[in-house]
């Protein structure tokens, strides 16, 4: 036997041991698939014994039980929505008149989409020239602070607590006796923009409130920055920063409170960042920022059918 | 060295091996921020035309950062092992490729001249190599490490539980963890970023978890990813500190603005060569992450997954238990979306495992990075097929404290069983006798916490 039939052969044995025409055994017969046992994502009515006990605790979604290996659909369902508003919120941009519907000086960086936003963080930190020209005729000069609302990552916050938390900032300075200039609001902005506008206005300190990037389910956290002598070519070491400003988080009204403390401890101490020493107001940072200190947030269902 | 090829008819020069390396990188936005990156589809090609032909020779003799200014540069020239050099550094970088993926080159050959190799020779050869090249040629390299547990043996996959809080709630960090083991997760290490960046809670941390493994007999390590001085700190403290952490970036200039340098990390290492609570002797945790170092603007013109590379250098003199790129954490203007982060991913596995290092990753996206679950998911699966040594896993893969999407309690389950893959020998014995698991399936008692006090 040559080697081409024995190589035959032996194709035609595999083929039989594998079932001939039908390599797969015959199909079984149906039987009606029972429903699965109601599997949701947990709401303080249906969730387990552990997931209530953790619901105490954390915001991490635990308890949620499986499928195999896999989430219950109720599960990805949830997921899927809170994936959607966080997508939702950095896709956001900022509508061109908004701004000066609130009575803002309406800043453009020199971004010019909302790709290259994502993409070109140094465009977004330098103001377009005809802002820039805007701004130096619009803005007040030579004083303490200058309050700047931004979308930053969220045009969403922006637009929601953004002006509740520039006017109560703003207040609070007034009522500790500092000059603030002119509120603007910046569109495609980085937090850096802060140098240059607080510059243009010849303000001892900048502070910036800004959207910040969203989490799952997500999307109206503002995040003030503040540097004292603002200037292009600040780094991230000159300035001080607060984080997670909304109703479950710092609330308006307390982080308004405690930045202004903030400023307070750069005006006196001419400086900020790596160099700001909070201890002489500490007591009082820790009264504004007493109230700050939140339970987690629930997590609430996003999804009703 | 000749640095120009032609292109029907079109010759492209490049100014020095550090220029060819950024040209013939795929798109990344990083690199185009840096100004680094081909400015053309074509010129990529030459540029990969060019470095094919670059000796590891020449590669060593041209590192992207000079000797004179840069301690990472010096670091890997003075250490390098030269027996090992001498059997490579004839080769060209598409003949080093080639011997890679040969199928008579095995794992051991590999290990055999892994320390006389400079992460410029990593990343030249990544270059050069397509998604599947840097799957086949990850997969083959054998890196095994221990711990309290041995991490890396062929036809295991690992990951790190992250139970992270955004306020540090203890009990709210165990709820987490409990669940992540029911799921047969946390075998490489429970690791949790704090969120307050003190030896006191890190103390407190790591004696919670320890004190959950204890009770449970869980075969694992704990960590607590604080920076590297205030874990020093803590381990004054007198606390059970199985895993040492830091961040890590390629450069000199990028580790200063990590607030660490080679000789702060000596230190650490020293303090917990002999105050650690682990076995050993492998004890040390690093990350990492492409555009962390022009995301300090310490990237020295060079491009970020040469710089990516270089942090592997530095990090295989402290022969660590784990280090993993964070690879879509740093955002999309230096990785834009999925096709980038995926090729990151790999690339960074490669490169790690290639230079000798147990390399896991963290494969993620921000919320404003182009990418979908999906590809993540898919990212996942790659990642298990490339032999990649663990991944993360946390609740539904959302991390409440630093809002980014990564692997899940559910997807670890989910690529052991596509992949037919365990988790460490003494974890797998662990979660039998708890009958979390059986064999490679899920056992009667896969995600019920109570198996867990």
């Amino acid at each position: 036997m040559n080697e081409l039939s024995r190589t035959r052969d032996l194709v035609a044995q595999l083929r039989r041991q594998l079932g001939e025409n039908d390599p797969l055994p015959p199909r079984p017969r149906p039987q009606e698939i029972p429903f699965p046992p109601v599997r949701v994502f947990p709401t303080p009515a249906r969730r387990s014994a552990f997931a209530e006990q953790a619901a105490a605790h954390t915001t991490a979604l635990v308890g949620i039980g499986h499928v195999g290996t896999r989430y219950a659909t109720d599960v990805v369902l949830q997921f899927q929505a809170e994936l959607a508003v966080a997508h939702g919120a950095v896709a956001a941009e900022l509508p061109g008149d908004w701004a000066q519907s609130k009575g803002y000086v309406p800043l453009v960086s020199r971004v010019s989409s909302h790709r290259e936003f994502l993409l070109r963080p140094d465009l977004g930190r330098r103001l377009s020239p005809q802002s820039l020209q805007l701004w130096t005729e619009q803005s007040r000069k030579d004083i303490d602070v200058q309050p700047i609302l931004a979308d930053g990552l969220s045009a969403v916050a922006c637009m929601g607590a953004g002006p509740e938390l520039l006017e109560a900032f703003s207040a609070e300075c007034q009522k500790r006796g500092f000059t603030v200039g002119t509120p603007a609001c910046a569109k495609f902005a980085r937090v850096w923009l802060q140098d240059e506008i607080g510059q243009v206005a010849r303000a001892r300190v900048a502070v910036i409130l800004l959207g910040e990037r969203p989490g799952l389910g997500t999307g109206d956290g503002l995040s003030a920055y503040l540097v004292h002598g603002p200037r292009v070519g600040n780094t991230d070491g000159n300035r001080n920063m607060m984080s997670n400003i909304h109703a479950r988080g710092i609330v308006p009204a307390d982080a308004a409170k405690r930045l202004a403390v903030l400023v307070q401890l750069m005006l006196e101490q001419h400086t900020s960042g790596v160099g700001l020493d909070l201890a002489p107001r500490a007591a009082e940072l820790g009264e504004a920022a007493r109230g700050g200190y939140r339970a987690p947030q629930a997590r609430s269902r996003l999804v009703e059918v | 060295m000749k640095l120009s090829a032609t292109i029907r008819g079109s010759t492209f020069g490049f100014g020095s091996v550090k220029e060819v390396l950024a040209r013939a990188n795929p798109p990344k936005s990083g690199d185009d921020l840096a100004g680094v990156s081909a400015r053309s589809p074509v010129e990529r090609v030459a540029a990969r035309a060019v470095l094919s032909q670059l000796t590891m020779a020449e590669l060593r003799a041209h590192p992207v950062i000079p000797y004179e200014i840069d301690e990472i540069t010096r670091l890997v020239e003075d250490n390098l092992d030269e027996s090992a050099y001498n059997a490579v550094k004839h080769l060209s970088v598409g003949q080093f490729r080639e011997w890679l993926l040969d199928s008579k080159t095995t794992g051991a050959t590999i290990r055999s001249v892994a320390p006389g190799l400079t992460p410029e020779m990593a990343a030249a050869t990544a270059k050069l190599m397509s998604n599947m090249d840097l799957l086949v040629a990850g997969q083959k390299c054998e890196v095994v490490v221990r711990c309290n547990t041995t991490l890396g043996l062929p036809g295991r996959f690992s990951s790190r539980l992250q139970p992270n809080h955004p306020t540090d709630d203890v009990l709210g960090i165990l709820y987490s963890t409990r669940e992540g083991l029911s799921y047969g997760c946390g075998d490489a290490v429970i690791g949790v970023n704090p969120a307050t960046d003190t030896p006191e809670s890190t103390a407190e941390i790591l004696r919670e978890l320890h004190a959950l493994n204890t009770r449970n007999g869980v075969p694992t390590q704990n960590c607590v990813l604080s920076h590297v001085t205030v874990q020093m700190k803590a381990l004054d403290l007198d606390c059970p500190m199985d895993l040492m952490f830091q961040s890590f970036a390629g450069s000199e200039s990028g580790n200063k603005a990590f607030g660490i340098s080679v000789r702060l990390m000596d230190e650490a290492h020293d303090k917990m060569q002999r105050l650690r609570s682990s076995k050993g002797p492998n004890f040390m945790y690093f990350e990492t992450g492409q555009g962390n170092a022009l995301s300090s603007d310490a990237h020295h013109g060079a491009d970020q997954v040469t710089l990516e590379a270089r942090c592997y250098g530095f990090a295989r003199r402290y022969k660590p238990f784990l280090v993993n790129t964070v690879v879509g954490f740093i955002g999309p203007e230096y990785l834009e979306n999925g096709p980038q982060i995926t090729r990151a991913a790999l690339e960074d596995h490669f490169m790690g495992k290639l230079l000798g290092i147990p390399m896991g990753c963290d494969a993620c996206f921000t919320y404003h990075a182009a990418m979908s679950q999906d590809e993540l998911e898919s990212l996942k699966v790659l990642l298990g097929a490339a032999g990649c040594t663990y991944l993360m896993s946390l609740p539904v893969g959302d991390d409440i404290m630093l809002n980014y999407q990564s692997s899940s309690f559910h997807d670890i389950p989910s690529v052991r069983g596509l992949l037919d893959k365990r988790p460490t020998p003494e974890f797998d014995a662990w979660l039998h006798a708890r009958e979390i698991m059986v064999g490679s399936k899920p056992g009667p008692r896969f995600g019920d916490v109570t198996v867990l006090r």
